[in-house]
């Protein structure tokens, strides 16, 4: 096995000492993305872009401060449906996958169907959903759901499978079975894997809210996005692009967050996640 | 692989093992083994007897690849046994025997606890509150030299302090059989000597029953009652040779005559199957 490797020890960092890590770590970055939008702004201005093409910065947050009441009102409804959907996938997929990984009988009858219905383009239902349920918000949910949920379905399979043998010899020669074999063994080798589904499904979260919102809807942010699309209103669209972005982003970090702080002995082994916490 | 795991198959009423003298006994019985997978039949162990009293100290050597390991798992109830009877304490091991404590040839500790944790972890998954033994298993990690380890996580230790960390998870309960398959392999000779000299005294302590699988011929007559000697695989027992020294084995025992020519005893088992050539 491997040998002395220097680690860094494993404590969950304080949440105020954490952003003025991120904040070191992530300087770099930062800087980088400031450069951009002074190259973009001036690059504009220099060749004399239209602005229905290419709008510079400058122009799409004067333009969005003067519509942000109505485009914050989107954002709201959106990422309830992000949330709301994404919730719902992990309340759904942890349990189905810990029932697979667990049965035999529901692994060979239950889960090849999952599977087969993930080969559906689920883009593809979304018009049905709005036959069957309407223009609301239930439809947007469930595509969001539906997004979310395989990736998560199948890592926790594979997590809540992939025991160490050697590991469960040593977890039966206590008579641990049941409830404290789930808790003590199961449970936490899986989270690494878990965790992993986690993120994409949240990385998938909002592209799956504005998918649902293009294909039939009177709100959100998407429905903003085809809207001024029509209208030609280029820096509302890079607005509402940024901002959809933004919150993505903002989904993803927390699972990483809540990642960081329920697995640290793991996540600490491996490099920075996307968003660098 | 056929041989089924035993975890599916229902444990021995636990009133049963509690009711177990605090000495184990083991009685094994024409014990063979066979791994059968698509095309290809290994036969591990050929009909293996060893009767092992309470409180001796067996130590098991045999080439790689002879099922000491498929031996001590088989004892433990780990696997299933393709015939033969295995009887701890007077009764017939069907599935895990858990009145006992083990090391396996890794450390298999988890990854997700510390090294106080993972010692711990045998009692929570006992059901026994870890509370009451916290000073026990910071003694014991304090005589396998881990106290000021106690607080790190497994990936921070060497192979060996992992290996050290296991053999404390197998002794905190105090069980009355103590199961080691080769607990000091990884070790550099140095801390393996130390080892050693340390598990021989928390054994004089307790005096458990216990199984020691080594590949090492003088470790194996420096630790135990009796040196059992495997044959190539298929693993039989080759000879079981008495060890008739004074303990505790300090480094005068070590360099006597009498240790040397059991040493020597056993390497002319393994010269005699071609285990060891000249
Ligand atoms: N689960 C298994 N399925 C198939 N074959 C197995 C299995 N476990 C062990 N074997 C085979 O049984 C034989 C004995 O293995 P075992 O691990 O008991 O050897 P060992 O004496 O402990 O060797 P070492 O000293 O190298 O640890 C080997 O040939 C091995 O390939
Ligand atoms: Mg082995």
């Amino acid at each position: 096995m491997s040998a002395d490797i220097p680690l860094q020890p494993v404590t969950p960092p304080t949440l105020g000492a954490a952003f003025a890590g991120w904040l070191r770590k992530r300087a770099g970055v930062l800087i980088v993305f400031a450069l951009l939008f002074l190259l973009w702004e001036y690059a504009v201005w220099i060749f004399g872009v239209k602005e229905y093409l290419l709008p510079p910065p400058s122009k799409v947050w004067v333009e969005f401060m003067k519509r942000s009441n109505t485009v914050m009102q989107g954002a709201i409804v959106t990422t309830q449906e992000i949330v709301g959907g994404y919730l719902l996938a992990v309340l759904v997929s942890i349990p189905l996958a810990l029932a697979v990984a667990r049965s035999r009988f529901i692994e060979e009858s239950v889960y090849p169907v999952v599977v087969f219905l993930q080969i559906i383009p689920k883009i593809a239902i979304a018009p049905l959903f709005i036959i069957w349920l309407g223009f609301g918000f239930t439809p947007k949910l469930l595509i969001v759901f539906l997004l979310c949920f395989f990736p998560i379905v199948v890592s926790s399979v594979a997590g809540f499978k992939s025991v160490d043998p050697e590991v469960m010899d040593f977890a039966h020669t206590t008579g641990a079975s049941g409830w404290r074999m789930f808790v003590k063994i199961r449970l936490p080798q899986a989270l690494p894997e878990i965790f992993t589904g986690l993120k994409v499904g949240a990385a998938l979260s909002a592209t799956a809210a504005v998918v649902a919102e293009f294909v039939a809807a009177d709100r959100g942010l998407g429905y903003l996005l085809q809207q001024y699309n029509g209208q030609l209103e280029t820096p509302m669209v890079f607005a509402i692009i940024v901002l959809l972005s933004l919150i993505g982003l903002a989904v993803y970090y927390l699972v990483e967050l809540v990642e960081r702080l329920v697995i640290p002995w793991h996540v600490s082994q491996r490099p920075a996640g996307v968003t660098g916490i | 692989m056929t041989a089924a795991r035993l975890s599916e198959v229902p444990r021995a009423g636990a009133a049963a093992q509690a009711a177990a003298p605090a000495r184990a006994p083991i009685e094994i019985a024409g014990v063979s083994q066979v791994f059968r997978r698509v095309g290809q039949v290994t036969h591990a162990l050929d009909r293996v007897d060893l009767n092992v009293a309470g409180s001796e100290f067996i130590a098991i050597v045999g080439p790689s690849g002879c099922g000491k390991s498929t031996l001590l798992k088989i004892i433990a109830g780990l696997i299933q046994r393709s015939s033969g009877s295995v009887r701890i304490a007077g009764q017939e091991v069907q599935g895990p025997y858990t009145n006992l404590g083990i090391v396996f040839q890794s450390p298999v500790l988890l990854d997700w606890r510390n090294v106080l944790d993972n010692v711990l972890v045998q009692l929570e998954l006992r059901g026994i509150d870890p509370r009451g033994y916290q000073a026990r298993a910071l003694e014991l990690l304090g005589k396998v030299g881990l106290s000021e380890f106690k607080d790190r996580m497994p990936r921070e230790l060497s192979g060996g302090m992992r290996q050290r960390a296991a053999i404390v998870r197998a002794l905190i309960h105090d069980p009355p059989l103590l199961m080691m398959d080769e607990p000091f392999g990884a070790l550099d000779a140095l801390t393996r000597e130390q080892m050693r000299i340390d598990l021989e005294k928390l054994w004089l302590d307790r005096r458990q029953t216990a199984l020691f699988i080594t590949h090492g011929i003088s470790e194996a007559v420096a630790l135990a009652d009796r040196v059992v000697v495997m044959t190539p695989r298929p693993g039989r027992i080759d000879r079981i040779i008495p060890i008739d020294l004074p303990r505790p084995r300090h480094k005068d025992v070590l360099a006597s005559r009498r240790f040397t020519e059991y040493c020597d005893q056993i390497t002319e088992c393994f010269m005699r199957h071609g285990v060891i050539r000249y």
